[in-house]
């Protein structure tokens, strides 16, 4: 990865980060957040590099050949600490290493740099022995912090670094390429809306899970509208089964509310955004019946749904609730 | 089941053979086993502590002489007592009790009563006992035997009626079934020279206490005797105190918040509040804490404790919230909180705290000693309103620990106070 | 590369380096020993980033040749395997080359090993040794600051400089010293320094890694090289170089602590008043509560008492060999005082109190290069 290549979809994050380099104004700590796929490991790593290169070029870009670069690139690097959760979570433990290099000079130099990869899943006691450090950065130290879930850091955390937001990907960019390598619009257009890039984009489309998930969406919102006392059982023997994974009932919740967003896109005459377009007859007869409000108040439900599977609720009862709510009014 | 809810319900759990049990809870090849914890192996020396029901079953009646526990029983398995081991398990069976309400007051390493008048759970009472006692079983491995009654004397009383593994309810009005005829010795409370002084005064058994003169029992036994009275008749006033055993080895304070919360700002100001109280408390009584305690229970009941040893012990208020602002970060899982508690632990009296002062700043350390006395003195004179901090101005039950004539002396207190309210509605009968 | 080598040299290197090497890193390549041949001999080099070790084989001395070189170059060796290896070889020497990929064979007599080896450009650069940077210092002498400062160094992660040693070198005097903000040890030597005018201050170093270092010197008055580098300190000796890494941070200033007057002052015999300190603390438990208070009783004479809770008292009284100024009362943490004593080496020490709410003074009566400092205990 060179800068060049990153500032393809990240121009305005390499050049704010080239010009503190350039400057020499580095931040001690920084939080990379942005959706799975914008490569925040990527950037972090480039930083990484940047940081411990001597023989960075003028344009801040790391030389990527010299003993540095090379050992950054292969984990061999003593002064490069990465933090990766251990199973489902950042330990204490594991920050309590990363402590304890903090107060040590690196070993090859005074210069030390630390990654944190997906600091949302620290232990609230992790994140509090972090804090510590972040409060009394020492020495020529560089923190870097990845996450894709902003909003599950603790905010004492942000507001002692330099959060660096990352641009998600525009969804025209990734139907077009989807298009190109031979998948049909209807699957294009909404894997481009869940999947934060064309990488994950394509490889929806490829498995055919894609397809599935679609018409398990599409069952569902028949029933809630025509069949109510039948969505429940649907939901128990169709929709749980195949979204069986948490990040896939995501994926599932995502797809649903794309449903609920193109009901209001008919209602107010957008049509060519509509992302099912292969069902809009059954679109226009749902959005006849049903007020904006309402569409709008069940839109918040499911993202209510969404946050309730984040914090860890049985998604079965998630289910169950948003299915009451989807089926008022 | 009766479920007339007009006097208190107490349960004294008594655990039976507790020393015994635990070593059994520890190594099941012991089970079943006669066994027996002697304070000295040898056999010149030793006496039996505590033995297991199958060793009593051959005649091993402690305290007794190991020699002469091995004649009557030559298969006795005999242990050497582990303390840690002992106070482990009673922490944990402890833990179990509280479960089921906070107002548990242990009375010794094995037994306890609980004030189950307004339990966690609106399960009937004998319900709960049988609860207790089964879990005690199956998760400790620990048998025990449970008294139901009106009041702790009646409790314990209808504890000691079956061993092992019973459950005894003891109403009021059984009393002259059932205790009267026993000795005096039975009566809890009355010891050897006691019984035989009112032998000496014709009376033998419980019955014949309760008949005779209370002004009498008071003029030779004084106070005392006019209790002994009464708890012939099967009266017993006392509270379960949860902080009796601990008057001087732990001081604390919980509180029930209004509803659930997430708010870091309001756990502040209750940790804030309760901080102070513990710690006026502490300064009352002129003692330190060497070991601050947090508590905090969750919405689905759930409870963690969770302590610090300092390096030295404190009483002021501004320390001792530093301390549990500082286990709660740490600790908190971020779910919501029902209920929050400080309690100040490893309690020692003024003037034998020890601090040893720091090389870099102890010209400080003996300030902050004389602004908090400063600050009480202000108090007493002008009142609990008079020096708040910031975060403690606002309205929350938690304030009411501020005052002192509502403040709870007791842990929880306000938990009761709050069962209380809800007692009026199932009294309608 | 390849070379042959003196086993029982070789042997004795490997056990030497592989003190430094632990499996439990978090950076792959230091699982590894890095050995390189060159013209002059064969270097192994192990660390687990804190210290490194590296120890060299010269190609011959006067009387031996313990190395042959046939092809220059070096490679990293799974330090686990190999050094298990290297103790069961058969035969007096021991041939290693490498081939491609870094695939490694090492043969002894008829024993013949195929290792996969790592790439060694992945293994970490240690500080160049700079001759004009360099003072030397005698191995026993090195020893003595060790031991006389370590023990006062903190174990807590509150405060992380306190864990390391504060070396300080001025006009040709070295002064290390020590605290974990109860306790200050100091101690000073006169040192030669090859730069006339070389000085340096807030040098950390790990108390670890110079308990470390302490146990790989022998006893002898032999010269170590020390180089200060700006994030390493290197220690040479005959065949190896001993490097730590450093202490990030200021070291908070310990000089003006240091009361220079005195209200009391007491001389002791050291040994006497250890075992005085040692018998009055018999009741107490370990590592609670280890106060310990001293009081002037007249004659010259000092009482000292432990109250440990519910066991009892304990009364100790010791004769001064001088006495002077104020009649006194302080408690202070015995057991930092039997460390101080333990590592004094004077016959007699004297005591300066400035009251009883004073950090007080413990030095040698027959040098002034040591010096310990005492915070006193409030009771309360």
């Amino acid at each position: 990865m060179t800068w060049a290549e990153l500032a393809e979809k990240q121009a305005t994050v390499v050049q704010m980060l080239k010009n503190s380099i350039l400057k020499e104004r580095l931040a001690h700590a920084y939080l990379f957040e942005g959706k799975q796929g914008t490569k925040t490991d990527l950037m972090a790593f480039q930083l990484a590099k940047a940081f411990l290169c001597q023989k960075r070029g003028d344009d801040a870009e790391p030389c990527h050949t010299c003993e540095h670069c090379r050992r950054i690139d292969s984990g061999n690097h003593p002064d490069l600490h990465l933090i990766q959760a251990e199973g489902a979570s950042i330990k204490v433990d594991q920050i309590r290493h990363l402590l304890k290099e903090f107060s040590y000079q690196g070993l090859e130099s005074t210069r030390k740099v630390y990654i944190v990869e997906e600091a949302d899943t620290m232990t609230n006691s992790a994140a509090n022995s972090l804090l510590k450090f972040l409060e009394e950065p020492g020495g020529e130290s560089l923190a870097i912090l990845q996450t894709t879930k902003r909003h599950a850091i603790l905010p004492t955390i942000q507001s002692r670094v330099q959060v660096l937001s990352f641009a998600p990907l525009p969804p025209e960019s990734v139907i077009e390429t989807l298009l190109e390598k031979g998948y049909s619009e209807v699957q294009a257009r909404i894997a481009s809306q869940i999947a934060a890039d064309v990488e994950e984009a394509e490889s929806l489309c490829s498995s055919d899970w894609i397809a599935q998930a679609r018409s398990k969406v599409i069952q569902l919102v028949h029933e809630i509208s025509k069949r109510p006392q039948r969505a429940l059982l649907t939901v128990h023997e169709h929709w749980l089964p195949f979204f069986s994974e948490r990040s896939s009932l995501q994926l599932g919740m995502d797809m649903l509310m794309l449903w609920y967003r193109d009901l209001l896109r008919v209602q107010i005459g957008q049509e060519n955004q509509v992302v099912y377009t292969d069902c809009m007859d059954d679109l226009k007869n749902q959005a006849l019946s049903q007020s904006q409000p309402t569409i709008r108040h069940k839109l918040t439900a499911i993202f209510d749904a969404k946050r309730r599977l984040d914090a860890n609720s049985s998604p079965q009862l998630v289910m169950d609730q948003l299915l009451l709510k989807l089926q008022e009014g | 089941m009766d479920r007339q809810r007009k006097g208190r319900i107490i349960f004294h759990v008594d655990m039976n053979s507790f020393y015994a049990s635990v070593e059994a809870a520890h190594d099941p090849s012991l089970r079943g086993k006669p066994l027996a914890i002697a304070g000295s192996i040898e056999e010149r020396r030793g006496i039996v502590v505590t033995a297991s029901y199958e060793a009593r079953a051959q005649g091993v009646n402690p305290p007794m002489p190991l020699w002469e526990a091995k004649k009557s029983c030559p298969d006795l398995v005999v242990r050497k007592p582990d303390f840690p081991k002992y106070r482990q398990a009673s922490e944990n069976m402890f833990q179990l009790l509280y479960e089921y309400t906070p107002l548990v007051e242990p009375v010794s390493i094995d037994e306890g009563y609980m004030d189950v008048t307004h339990p966690v759970d609106d399960r009937p009472p004998l319900e709960i006992a049988k609860h207790i006692q089964d879990r005690l079983l199956k998760e400790l491995a620990l048998p025990s035997s449970i008294g139901v009654a009106p009041n702790k004397f009646l409790a314990k009383m209808a504890s000691d009626m079956k061993k092992p593994l019973g459950i005894t309810v003891l109403r009021k009005r059984s009393v002259p079934d059932v205790l009267w005829p026993l000795d005096v010795i039975e009566m809890h409370g009355v010891g050897e020279k006691t019984a035989e002084k009112l032998k000496r005064q014709g009376i033998t058994t419980i019955g014949e206490l309760a008949k005779s003169d209370p002004i009498q029992l008071k003029s030779s036994f004084g106070v005392a005797g006019v209790r002994m009275h009464e708890r012939a008749y099967g009266e017993d006033h006392r509270q379960v105190d949860p902080d009796a055993i601990s008057e001087f080895k732990s001081i604390g304070n919980s509180t029930t918040l209004p509803r659930d919360t997430k708010n870091e700002a309001v756990v502040r100001k209750v940790l804030m509040n309760l901080s102070d109280s513990v710690s006026r408390r502490m300064r009352r009584k002129e003692v330190y804490g060497g070991n601050i305690q947090l508590t905090i229970r969750y919405k689905d009941r759930k409870t963690i404790t969770r302590s610090r040893k300092l390096d030295h012990p404190i009483s002021s208020s501004q320390d001792i919230y530093e301390e549990v602002w500082a286990l709660f970060q740490q600790y908190w899982d971020e779910k919501p909180i029902r209920l929050l508690g400080v309690t100040a632990q490893d309690i020692v009296e003024k003037g034998h705290a020890h601090q040893q002062l720091d090389l870099f700043q102890y010209a400080d350390t003996l300030k902050r000693e004389k602004l908090s006395n400063t600050v009480d003195h202000i108090r007493n004179k002008f009142g609990e309103g008079a020096l708040l901090k910031g975060a403690q101005m606002s309205e929350d039950s938690s304030d009411l620990l501020r005052d002192e004539e509502k403040r709870g002396t007791s842990l929880e207190k306000d938990f009761l106070r709050e069962g209380f309210l809800n007692e009026k509605q199932d009294n309608e009968d | 590369m390849k070379f042959k080598v003196h086993r029982d040299q070789f042997v004795q290197g490997v056990q030497h380096v592989a003190k430094s090497i632990s499996q439990r890193t978090t950076i792959p390549i230091l699982t590894g020993m890095k050995l390189e041949a060159s013209a002059e001999g064969v270097t192994l080099t192990g660390s687990d980033s804190d210290i490194s070790i590296e120890y060299f084989i010269p190609k011959e001395d006067e009387e031996h040749q313990y190395v042959e070189v046939f092809e220059e170059g070096s490679i990293v060796l799974q330090a686990k395997y190999f050094t298990e290896i290297v103790k069961k070889l058969p035969k007096e020497t021991v041939e290693i080359s490498v081939q491609d990929q870094f695939a490694t064979t090492v043969m002894s007599g008829s024993a013949v090993f195929n290792l996969n080896g790592l790439d060694p450009e992945e293994y970490p650069r240690l500080p160049q040794v700079e001759e004009d940077k360099t003072f030397q210092i005698p191995k026993d002498l090195l020893k003595n600051l060790i031991r006389q400062t370590v023990f006062a160094t903190s174990n807590a992660e509150t405060r992380p400089i306190l864990t390391g040693v504060h070396w300080q070198l001025n006009d040709e005097q070295l002064t290390c010293s020590a605290t974990d903000s109860h306790r200050l040890a100091m101690r000073k030597a006169k040192i030669n320094t090859n730069s006339s005018g070389l000085s340096f201050s807030n040098v950390v170093i790990p108390g670890k890694s110079l308990s470390e270092l302490s146990k790989v010197l022998n006893d002898s008055d032999e010269l170590v090289d020390v180089v200060v580098s700006e994030n390493q300190i290197l220690f040479k000796a005959d065949h190896f170089l001993f490097f730590s890494r450093l202490l990030e941070g200021n070291y908070p200033a310990t000089e003006n602590m240091i009361p220079t007057e005195a209200k009391t002052s007491v001389i002791l015999q050291s040994k006497r008043f250890l075992s005085a300190i040692e018998r009055s603390m018999l009741l107490s438990e370990d590592n609670k509560n280890n106060v310990v208070n001293l009081k002037t009783i007249g004659n010259g004479m000092l009482e000292i008492t432990s109250v440990t809770p519910e066991v009892g008292k304990a009364t100790e009284e010791v004769t001064s060999e001088e006495m002077s100024g104020e009649d006194l009362r302080i408690s202070f943490n015995g057991k930092n005082l039997i460390d101080a004593l333990k590592v004094v080496d004077s016959e007699e020490v004297k005591i300066d109190f400035t009251g009883a709410m004073s950090p007080f003074v413990l030095k040698p009566t027959d040098h002034d290069h040591s010096l310990h400092l005492f915070s006193p205990v409030r009771t309360y």
